[in-house]
């Protein structure tokens, strides 16, 4: 029997039994061996299964926040922003799919830290010990909403790995560069590669997340494949894809939207309905996959998840520091 | 007016522009588009926010409708020749009344979107709404004053003038239409800048033969 007290982020899994299909099949061998290797041995048979596809074993009936419900499966995998393969949100799907392969895919780790290396993305997975599901929010700067299903490993097990010096104060993230093959890179306006950061305690905060799989099945290529940032209080462009490299530093790493447009778009891009886009409001959103007459529902501040992140922000003004 | 007398001898092209149906159905089959996505393709992209999309694409239409109203005048001051141009130009109310009802499909869309009007009325502010509201206001009072009645009781004069607003509506259109999305829509620049050019084409004609001929 496997008893475990869920943590104040974990959403209830109660509305995706209907993807339950989708977990068991077509995943990636290696993630199917260490999802069942490393964390299926303590959960038995039962718990083998479902953790296998990187999901916890059951429904949490404790969990208050019953209303949510993850978005299904192809929306979450064909409504994407990944202007690395174009700038309509049905551009990714297509393009990210059309000969540019995540894999085989390495990852650096490399500035203030003792132990700067370098590991294909299987051999990652391994040393952090397998993977995990968590159901995470989604909220995008544009105004829409998701609820992922999310697998991978917490940023800060990678952060341990690397072993930061005590002058490591953030982390800059690094995407791919392919114009070959990723066609929204032929457009150099945005000054590829993309680039994302974070100051390193946000690494270290439980939520931050690495992705590798959505509902138990490999991330697919247009989500960010092999390996996506996932920060939920957080606006979704900060969670950089398909990451090449992990710098640690000691100043303030740029990002792309700030500097595309820094009038618009900051350094924390943290969720907050008080502190409007300056051409929308952020005060409320819409939910992806709820239909024609589905409106809007209020935005969380932090996204929901105030209790595990507003101490990071305490004293700081964030309607400067959007 | 632009009540040519047919020649006998009317090319297919022509005919086709000329008649009134033919013109109808080009402004009302891609209004239907959506259809397609929606119902027959199920295009999850699509279904992820299926009336963002129509949304989009409503605002989309009532933009290229306008550019093409617009763009009636300079292609006959151009081609004065042209029996197309001519043709274009018997159906100047349709287009800008149906470029006008666009909009108002457009704007009540986005009242369904937004789940009423609060956001509206919380929005107004902002100059992406603001640009969008005043456009559609304007479109508003030159349909209502293309009825007959009205364009009698205006006298030809103001009634030009007035509906010289349409050139502002096309400005606010432009940035209503740029600034709703996160990063600048090419879209933007097909639609309107053909129409600047024949503009500036027209103008450069105008000014050639100002005082010889005057055409608006």
């Amino acid at each position: 029997m496997n008893i475990r007290t869920p943590k104040d982020w974990e959403l209830p899994e109660s509305a995706v039994t209907d993807e339950a299909i989708y977990r068991l099949r077509n995943r990636r061998d290696f993630l199917k061996t260490l999802g069942v290797g490393l964390t299926g041995a303590a959960l038995g048979t039962r718990g083998l299964l479902a953790a296998a596809a990187g999901f916890p074993d059951k429904e949490n009936p404790l969990y208050p926040a019953a209303s949510l419900k993850p978005t299904a499966y192809n929306f979450i995998t064909s409504y994407n922003n990944f202007y690395e393969f174009g700038t309509g949100k049905d551009d990714p799907v297509v393009y990210a799919n059309k000969g540019w392969k995540p894999d085989p895919w390495t990852v650096e780790i490399a500035g203030l830290v003792r132990a700067p290396a370098k590991f294909a993305v299987n051999d990652l997975v391994a040393k952090l010990g397998g993977i995990e599901q968590r159901v995470y929010r989604h909220r995008c700067v544009e105004a829409w909403s998701m609820v992922v299903p999310w697998d991978g490993f917490p940023l800060a097990k990678l952060v341990a790995l690397a072993d930061p010096k005590p002058e490591a104060k953030f982390l800059k993230f690094t995407s791919f560069l392919d114009p070959k093959n990723a066609v929204g890179q032929q457009d150099s306006h945005f000054g590829w590669p993309y680039v994302e950061g974070l100051r390193l305690d946000e690494a270290t905060n439980e939520l931050a997340f690495i992705a590798t799989g959505i509902y138990g099945k490999a991330i697919p290529n247009q989500n960010g494949a092999p390996l996506r940032l996932v920060t939920p209080w957080k606006y979704g462009f900060k969670g950089i894809k398909s990451i090449v490299k992990i710098e640690f530093t000691d100043r303030v790493p740029s990002n792309t939207w700030q500097r595309l447009a820094p009038d618009e778009y900051g350094f924390y891009a943290n969720v907050n309905p008080q502190v409007d886009h300056p051409r929308w409001s952020q005060s409320s959103e819409r939910v992806i996959g709820g239909g024609i007459f589905a409106g809007r529902q209020p935005t969380l501040m932090f996204n929901g998840y105030e209790k595990q992140v507003a101490a990071l922000y305490k004293g700081l003004d964030l309607t400067r520091n959007f | 007016m632009v009540d040519a007398i047919p020649t006998p001898r009317a090319s297919l092209p022509e005919k086709l522009l000329r008649s009134k149906a033919f013109v109808c159905t080009l402004i009302v089959l891609p209004g239907l588009w959506p259809a397609w996505p929606l119902f027959i393709s199920r295009n999850p992209s699509v279904l992820a926010d299926p009336l963002k999309y129509v949304l989009h694409h409503l605002g989309f239409l009532a933009c290229v409708l306008l550019a093409t109203v617009l763009s009636f005048t300079p292609l006959r001051v151009i081609f004065p020749q042209s029996k197309l141009a001519l043709a274009l130009n018997r159906h100047r109310r349709l287009v800008g009344v149906s470029a006008f009802t666009y909009a108002a499909l457009h704007l009540a869309t986005h009242l369904v979107y937004e789940g009423g009007f609060g956001v509206l009325a919380s929005d107004v502010k902002k100059p992406f709404l603001v640009t969008g509201l005043i456009a559609f206001t304007i479109l508003l009072t030159l349909a209502v004053t293309s009825l007959n009645r009205l364009v009698r009781a205006l006298g030809a004069k103001h009634w030009k003038w007035l509906h010289r607003l349409a050139y502002v509506a096309a400005a606010l259109a432009a940035y209503h239409q740029s600034a709703a999305r996160k990063v600048f829509p090419m879209q933007v620049l097909w639609i309107f800048v053909p129409l600047a050019l024949l503009e500036i084409i027209r103008i450069g004609i105008r000014w050639r033969h100002s005082g010889v001929h005057k055409i608006t």
